[in-house]
């Protein structure tokens, strides 16, 4: 009798535990059946392709997310990537337009971008400042320096090297894509299968467990922020290839979206723990979202809203599932 | 205290209790000598009124932080504060003071919301005040249309000085700033629900064991702190006769910075409202002298970046060396 009533009650948790990857599944095929076109082939690779730059974000935030420990406030949580991404593609766009090659562009800006990496890892690890302050004050400081580099204008893309992440094709699939699903399995080899990648998720399970079986925590938590400012570089391209040169004030919506899809992501794991793969399937859901209710004609003013509103949706279930379970 | 510090070193004892003092003063120092109007009383007036909106927001973070928690929204509240106003006003031909209840009403149900979500749901405050920020920003882009101001120019006399107004030459948006943080300091510092909130903020689960009503003491903050934050909006309305959506989101990383500057400068490292108020100041004293100095829009924005973190980092070092 017993064993029934907490048979049902795990049934419970679990169906409550799958209802944030139900609603959206459900929003999709909303979506799919108000607009045929959306279930196409190339409204696919559309999506995919609008989420690369998220989706590397989110790869190096779960890094730090895994070290850290996933306690917003005093956990690893690095907020600081969008504008290192923004910061290389100033970098790069400024230097390529004077002239000088890919090369050395792309040297500079990894320069950077490592150098904004160390900074958060010194601030953090060695002066145990709170991540979330750190890297939220980081995110101010390298979007001013990012302004000073470009002047806030447009730089239009005059490499045509870039432009082929979006233009080119292997195999009939976007290069684009292929680079960045190989970045990710790299990525998930490295965190979830290597020496190194379990003792960073250990560092992040228990800090103290951690350091009493003798691993030294801290480089492990400086190495995460150091991985995240390099797949901010990455991402630097991936933000010049998609609009075709460099714009200003793209930081902000990245920084939402990255959040967003890192919870989803969350939300969406079994255990309600940050990984990489949920994180991945977050950005690309919030790329589908956005691209699916343009298609079904909503009102661009009301997008953030439906974002805003599921972000709730989707992180209440998963508290309550928890109390459930 | 003096016998924890009686072997060390004077420099040190120095830098550990005046560190993020001196370097405020070097700050000045610099500016004024830069530029002689920096110190003068005019431009100091100048900095203390630039300062007001940036204040009053910082209060209600500094009332969340030390909770335990984190507020995204402030500037919804901000935003929210000036809209109802405005709008009260205008379309409805209300009274200024009716209006400028409504205001902070409208910032209160920003409050309500995050409360409820944090208390109601369980929601952690730095995802639930973010949902309300996406949420917030969206329902003021379709009430105006795509962001578009909502201006209003024959604003009654008595609304519009509460931004243009002074009572004895002190503007009226410092005395709004001044009796708010007085009220806060009262509660925060000096009474019984303060010392529950801060206990709340160290740790939860023992406030929750001492009996404390862990989840009113929460519900109340984030609703007076929206309120708070709502009269910063009322403020930025009076002074520009208009509201402009999604103008408060600019306040929200210099709230948060005040505040955790703040905290550092406490003994024990909680976010207070002196600590908050010293600050706010040095930020506007940053602000204002970059301005002096006649630096490009965009270094002068770089600079004042790298500041942030470097006040920061240097607060945070001060209080370690403190401990240690």
């Amino acid at each position: 009798m017993l064993s029934r009533s907490i048979a049902r009650h795990r049934l419970m948790a679990e169906l409550v535990g799958f209802l944030p990857l139900i609603i959206f599944l459900a929003l999709l095929t909303y979506v799919g059946l108000n607009a045929p076109n959306f279930m196409t082939l190339f409204n696919l690779k559309l999506v995919l392709m609008q989420s690369l730059p998220v989706v590397l974000l989110v790869t190096g935030l779960s890094a730090v997310v895994m070290a850290g420990g996933d306690d917003v406030v005093s956990g690893g949580i690095d907020l600081s990537i969008p504008a290192t991404a923004v910061l290389c593609a100033g970098i790069t766009a400024v230097l390529l337009a004077s002239g000088l090659s890919l090369f050395v562009a792309s040297l500079a800006a990894l320069a950077a971008a490592l150098a904004a990496g160390a900074v958060n890892a010194v601030l953090i690890t060695r002066l145990r400042m709170t991540p979330l302050l750190t890297t939220l004050a980081m995110f101010v400081a390298l979007v001013g320096i990012n302004n000073m580099v470009t002047s806030r204008r447009r730089i239009n893309l005059t490499d045509g090297h870039i432009g082929l992440l979006r233009e080119d094709f292997v195999f009939g699939i976007p290069l684009g894509i292929v680079i960045v699903a190989l970045v990710v399995l790299v990525a998930y080899h490295l965190l979830h299968r290597t020496r190194w990648g379990l003792n960073l998720q250990a560092a992040g399970g228990s800090r103290d467990a951690a350091e009493i079986s003798g691993l030294k925590v801290d480089r492990l938590v400086a190495q995460s922020y150091l991985l995240a400012a390099f797949m901010g570089f990455l991402t630097g391209f991936f933000v010049l290839a998609r609009g075709n040169g460099y714009s200003p004030g793209v930081e902000n919506n990245l920084m939402l979206e990255m959040v967003l899809a890192n919870f989803l992501g969350a939300a969406f794991s079994p255990r309600r723990v940050v990984t990489m793969w949920g994180a991945v399937l977050g950005a690309v859901l919030v790329a589908a979202i956005s691209i699916g209710l343009k298609t079904i004609g909503v009102n661009v003013f009301w997008t953030d809203l439906v974002k805003g509103a599921l972000i709730l949706v989707v992180v209440a279930l998963s508290a309550i599932s928890q109390r459930v379970q | 205290m003096a016998s924890e510090t009686a072997g060390t070193p004077l420099w040190r004892d120095i830098v550990v209790r005046f560190g993020f003092l001196i370097v405020f003063a070097l700050f000045v120092v610099f500016f004024a000598a830069w530029n002689p109007v920096f110190v003068q009383g005019q431009n100091l007036m100048n900095i203390i009124e630039g300062s007001a909106i940036l204040m009053i927001i910082a209060l209600g973070m500094t009332l969340i932080v030390a909770t335990g928690g984190i507020d995204l929204s402030v500037g919804i509240a901000l935003d929210f504060g000036a809209a109802f106003a405005i709008v009260a006003m205008k379309s409805f031909g209300i009274h200024w003071f009716g209006a400028a209840c409504i205001g902070i009403a409208g910032g209160a149900l920003v409050g309500l919301l995050n409360a409820a979500l944090v208390v109601g749901l369980r929601i952690s405050p730095f995802l639930a005040t973010l949902g309300t920020f996406f949420i917030g920003s969206s329902v003021q882009r379709i009430f105006t249309n795509g962001g578009g101001p909502i201006s209003y120019r024959q604003m009654p006399d008595e609304f519009r000085s509460l931004a243009l107004g002074d009572v004895f030459g002190v503007p009226s948006e410092v005395i709004i700033a001044l009796v708010l943080a007085a009220i806060y300091f009262f509660v925060l510092e000096r009474s019984v629900w303060g010392r529950r909130i801060h206990a709340m903020g160290m740790q939860r689960s023992a406030a929750v064991v001492a009996g404390i009503k862990v989840n009113r003491i929460l519900f109340l903050c984030f609703v007076m702190a929206s309120a708070t934050c709502a009269f910063g909006g009322l403020i930025a309305a009076a002074n520009i006769r208009m509201f402009t959506p999604l103008s408060g989101f600019a306040y929200l990383l210099d709230a948060i910075a005040a505040v955790f500057i703040g905290a550092a400068l406490h003994p024990r490292g909680r976010p207070n409202i002196p600590g908050t108020v010293a600050g706010v100041l040095f930020l506007g004293v940053v602000t204002n002298g970059l301005n002096l100095m006649g630096l490009n829009f965009n270094t002068k924005d770089a600079l004042s970046g790298i500041i942030l973190v470097a006040a920061l980092a240097l607060a945070v070092a001060q209080r370690n060396m403190r401990k240690s």
